[in-house]
């Protein structure tokens, strides 16, 4: 009898673990498009999306910091990712959405241009940021291959440091 | 350990509060020696502190206040007078009280501080050789066991015996006996119920500690257990004195509050709750004003309004409530005050007298913590520098004694703190000659100042008036880092003085730091809030009144010449909207300093709720925080102190727009043209579209004003005209009309009223809002379209 339970305990264990393995080797990701270019952060530091609404200009910031905005009853940043990656500022339109990231302590809301889908990608389909941009100070987490296109993987710690 | 920690925390809280009320009072007793109840409770302090400090096992503290109590109980019992020189060595040892207090609280242990020659000293007032022997500090450990019994049934005694008489350590002596005795008496009746078989139901702790004392090792960490209940036998052992010792005496001895100490932390919890209720019920008062709009008449709106401001009464209730439970007496700050003086008087020569009143006065804690330091600087700066030497008073015909008044009262929303001496006083030409000397100021400035702003001269940084240094002051530190404390509470100062007469001032200071009365005001779109407390008045001035002196802009305040800079240019707002003939200018007082910040709009006075902008966006210049208004929005806080310091290197910024408006683009085609055609109706809608569309322009429909002032706002066309009807919903032609000319870049759009209406007046009101032309329906195409081309300047080689 024991010996029994002790197969199936094991097995369970085995396929456990197995489950796990794969979780590990799977990035869940969020993708969105700036501009014309698809970027992704992993869907765990997300912590909504929202529709765009109404905020308020905050003074002697960057112009990619819109202000700051009211999320039930936070007062949150609001930051413009077109701007911050350098394109032309463009109206809000119906598919503007409000992505609020979080990291640790640090909550911000980023303005992006519109939502593509939840991506899973297998890690060793993730490659490493170029060279070219391969320094500490970059936003590159890496690149995500797949099928058709590759997608911009980018740090949610470094987007909500403040460089300015 | 744990239990033993707990003790340790509520002793270092009771002695701690002892000691502070021990300060104040023997100064009150130098003055008063025969105050025999002053006295008592002087040494029940001295007591308590030893009795706990020997439980405890603290040696060292033990010693000390050992012999301070001998020193304290000859004087009770009149057998010595507390001489100047007897109160010096009292006062000494409390410090060393307090020092040893201190190092128990940062390392649990007495160890380390030197008594033995302060010991030395009170034991030779008591007629003692001087020879005593300090013990080393130990581990507190074990030894508790032991006492604990000696003490724990102390407060049962049956016999009366006047222990007032005794000496101390008569009275532990005695009650040892009855201790014993008593031990004696349970054992035995316990023994004797064993014996008859009963069970007991509860071990007695007298028992408990002996087996502990049995099996020291293995009831090791049981030992602190009973550590509880000597603690308060030693309070209830001095309080059984209080009525016996209580002599008719003005001041009745400190009664104990009912109080429970609350963690800090569960207050500033509850603190930001009541902030998150302030802004629900905020806005709920404006979804009530919009309900009340809407359906006016209608019967629950009597029952809605009733909710609503039942439950914002409550709310400021609650808040006031909560407020109150962070809220200490000043009296906790001004407590230190007469030692201090004390101090003061004999080490410069002075005699000065601190008569205090107001220490009930309540602050929020925070402020309490705050004000501390500011405090000592000035009272030092009035003892050194206000206060004469006594012969000096005397020639001058003044009374020996110098007064320093500490006064706290209540003012509004404001706590004031007055600090008034009778010294020589502040001499404005002495003053600006110091600073002449020293570069603060220029000589123009010097000129130009009046004696108010000459005052405010000593909180400048490197300004001290001291002819010489002193241990006290004189160091050019303090009085500007009074003046950047008060500011970082948001409060104000105020100095007045007369020569010869003497010194006042005042200390202006908001009662809580977290939820603050706000002015709103408006620039162009945006709305901001400034603290109330900084806020002396607000003026209405046409432009004319405003002048340019060296690049900065001022007005005439009545007698006094104000520096002004425009909100829009601290904060780069936008100038998109026309900004009208007249202005408001928001007068801000801070410290000693004052400034006119114009503002478009005034809104209104709000209560906010400060909430920080996080990490991200700390630190901008500025901005002291936000807060969520009645609508859902965020207004940004002004930072009063950091304004004013923007404020200096603004650059004066003439009033009048930019004329940068969009330069309308050459038209190569007619559909470059753009025409918006607003009415609410589909049918009018068309037959304007029908009768323009052959010129091959742009048309935009909107359906009423609201939706065509959006889509002017968004910018996405450059219009050329707009076609308006009068009689809409939500927002008519008229008010559409007036809205758009407050903008600069619509300021030359041409507006022509398409309407029904036909009298006079509807047309003068046309004109007044600011229509160019009025077509009449019914109108034939041809006619309205060659208005549209006259006012668009359609080019001819289009048609």
């Amino acid at each position: 009898m024991s010996d029994k339970l002790k197969d199936i305990i094991n097995k369970q264990n085995e396929q456990q673990e197995s489950v796990v393995e794969q979780l590990d080797d799977v990035v869940q990701l969020v993708g969105f498009m700036i501009g014309d270019e698809e970027y992704a952060v992993p869907i765990l530091s997300i912590q909504e999306i929202i529709k765009p609404f109404s905020w308020t200009r905050v003074p002697q910031v960057p112009g990619y910091v819109m202000g700051v905005f009211n999320l039930r009853g936070a007062v949150i940043p609001l930051i413009d990712l077109r701007a911050k990656f350098g394109l032309q500022t463009k109206k809000q339109g119906e598919d503007t959405r409000f992505i609020v990231m979080r990291h640790g302590d640090d909550v911000a809301g980023f303005v992006i241009d519109r939502l593509t889908m939840a991506i899973r990608i297998k890690k060793e389909n993730i490659g490493p940021a170029p060279d070219t941009t391969n320094s500490d100070d970059t936003i590159i987490e890496g690149v995500g291959k797949q099928a058709d296109k590759i997608i911009t993987i980018l740090k949610v710690n470094k987007l909500l440091e403040r460089d300015f | 350990m744990d239990e033993f920690q707990e003790i340790l925390q509520d002793f270092l809280v009771e002695s701690f509060e002892l000691v502070e009320k021990l300060d104040e009072d023997l100064v009150e007793l130098e003055s008063n020696p025969e105050d025999l109840e002053l006295l008592n409770g002087i040494f029940r302090v001295a007591h308590t502190v030893k009795g706990a400090s020997s439980f405890l096992n603290f040696d060292v503290l033990t010693h000390l206040t050992h012999h301070m109590e001998d020193v304290l109980n000859r004087a009770r019992h009149g057998e010595l007078t507390i001489t100047p020189d007897v109160m010096d060595v009292i006062l000494e040892s409390v410090d060393l009280m307090k020092a040893l207090l201190e190092k128990i609280r940062d390392t649990s242990s007495d160890d380390g501080i030197d008594v033995s020659a302060c010991v030395a000293r009170l034991d030779k007032i008591t007629g003692g050789t001087g020879e005593v022997e300090t013990p080393v500090a130990v581990a507190p450990v074990k030894e508790t066991v032991e006492e604990t019994p000696a003490q724990e049934s102390s407060s049962d005694d049956e016999d009366e015996i006047d222990y007032d008489s005794m000496s101390p350590e008569e009275v532990e002596a005695e009650i040892e006996r009855l201790l014993s005795e008593r031990q004696e008496e349970d054992r035995k009746k316990r023994e004797a119920k064993i014996a008859a078989g009963e069970a007991v139901p509860e071990m007695p702790k007298a028992e408990d500690e002996e087996e502990s004392k049995e099996e020291p090792k293995e009831e090791a960490p049981k030992k602190a257990a009973p550590a509880p209940t000597p603690a308060p036998t030693v309070q209830k052992q001095t309080k059984k004195e209080e009525p016996k010792a209580a002599a008719p005496a003005k001041k009745a001895p400190a009664q104990v509050e009912q109080t429970i100490r609350v963690d800090v932390k569960r207050l500033d919890h509850l603190m930001n709750l009541i902030g998150e209720l302030v802004l629900a019920k905020n806005r709920l008062i404006k979804i009530n004003d919009d309900v009340e709009e809407r359906y006016e008449g209608e019967e629950f709106l009597e029952e809605l309004n009733q909710v609503v401001s039942i439950v914002s009464l409550v709310t400021t209730d609650l808040q006031i409530a909560v407020m109150k439970t962070r809220m200490l007496p000043i009296g906790k700050v001004f407590n230190k005050f007469p030692r201090m003086i004390r101090d003061l008087s004999r080490e410069l020569n002075k005699k000065i007298e601190l008569v205090i009143s107001g220490e009930d006065t309540e602050l929020d804690k925070s402020i309490v913590e705050e004000i501390g330091d500011p405090l000592v600087h000035i009272i030092r700066n009035s003892c050194d520098h206000g206060i004469e030497l006594p012969e000096e008073r005397v020639a001058k015909g003044k009374p020996e004694m110098g007064t320093i008044a500490l006064k706290a009262y209540n003012e509004g929303n404001q706590i004031v703190i007055q600090i008034d001496d009778d010294g020589k006083g502040l001499d404005p030409e002495m003053l600006k000659s110091k600073s002449l000397e020293k570069g603060i100021i220029t000589e123009k400035e010097a000129d130009s100042m009046s004696d108010k702003e000459a005052y405010t001269l000593i909180f400048r940084p490197g300004f001290s008036t001291a002819a010489q240094v002193t241990n006290v002051s004189g160091r050019g530190v303090g009085m500007d880092v009074v003046k950047t404390n008060i500011e970082k509470l948001n409060g104000m100062i105020d100095i007045d003085s007369e020569v010869g007469k003497g010194t006042s001032m005042k200390l202006k200071i908001p009662l809580t730091l977290a939820i603050i009365q706000a002015l709103l005001v408006g620039v162009q779109e945006e709305y901001y809030a400034i603290p109330l407390a900084s806020v002396l008045e607000t003026v209405r001035i046409s432009k004319d009144e405003i002048y340019t002196v060296e690049g900065k802009s001022v007005m005439r305040l009545r007698d006094e010449v104000l520096s002004l800079v425009h909100i829009g240019d601290i904060f780069e707002v936008e100038r998109i909207l026309d900004a009208s003939e007249h202005a408001y200018v928001v007068v801000l007082g801070l410290g000693t300093s004052k400034l006119g910040l114009i503002v478009d709009t005034l809104v209104g006075q709000e209560e906010i709720v400060i909430k920080s902008l996080g990490d991200y966006l700390k630190g901008i210049e500025g901005i002291a925080g936000a807060t969520i208004r009645g609508d859902g929005g965020v207004t940004l806080i002004v930072d009063v102190v950091a304004l004013m310091d923007i404020a200096k290197n603004v650059k004066v910024s003439a009033l009048s727009e930019d004329q940068n408006s969009a330069v309308s683009k050459e038209k190569t085609k007619p559909s470059d043209y753009v025409v918006m055609i607003v009415d609410d109706s589909k049918t009018d809608r068309l037959i304007m579209r029908k009768a323009l569309e052959p010129m091959g322009i742009t048309l935009v429909e909107a359906g009423d004003g609201q939706e065509a002032l959006n889509i002017l706002k968004a910018g996405d066309y450059n219009f050329d005209a707009m076609l308006i009807d009068i009689e809409m919903p939500r927002m008519d032609g008229y008010s559409l009309a007036s809205e758009i000319k407050k903008y600069n870049r619509y300021k030359n759009l041409p507006l022509i009223a398409v309407t029904s209406r036909t009298s006079k007046s509807d047309r003068m009101r046309g004109v007044e809002s600011g229509m160019v032309e009025y077509i009449t329906k019914p109108y034939s195409a041809d006619y309205l379209a060659s208005v549209v081309q006259r006012n668009v300047n359609f080019k001819s080689e289009f048609l």
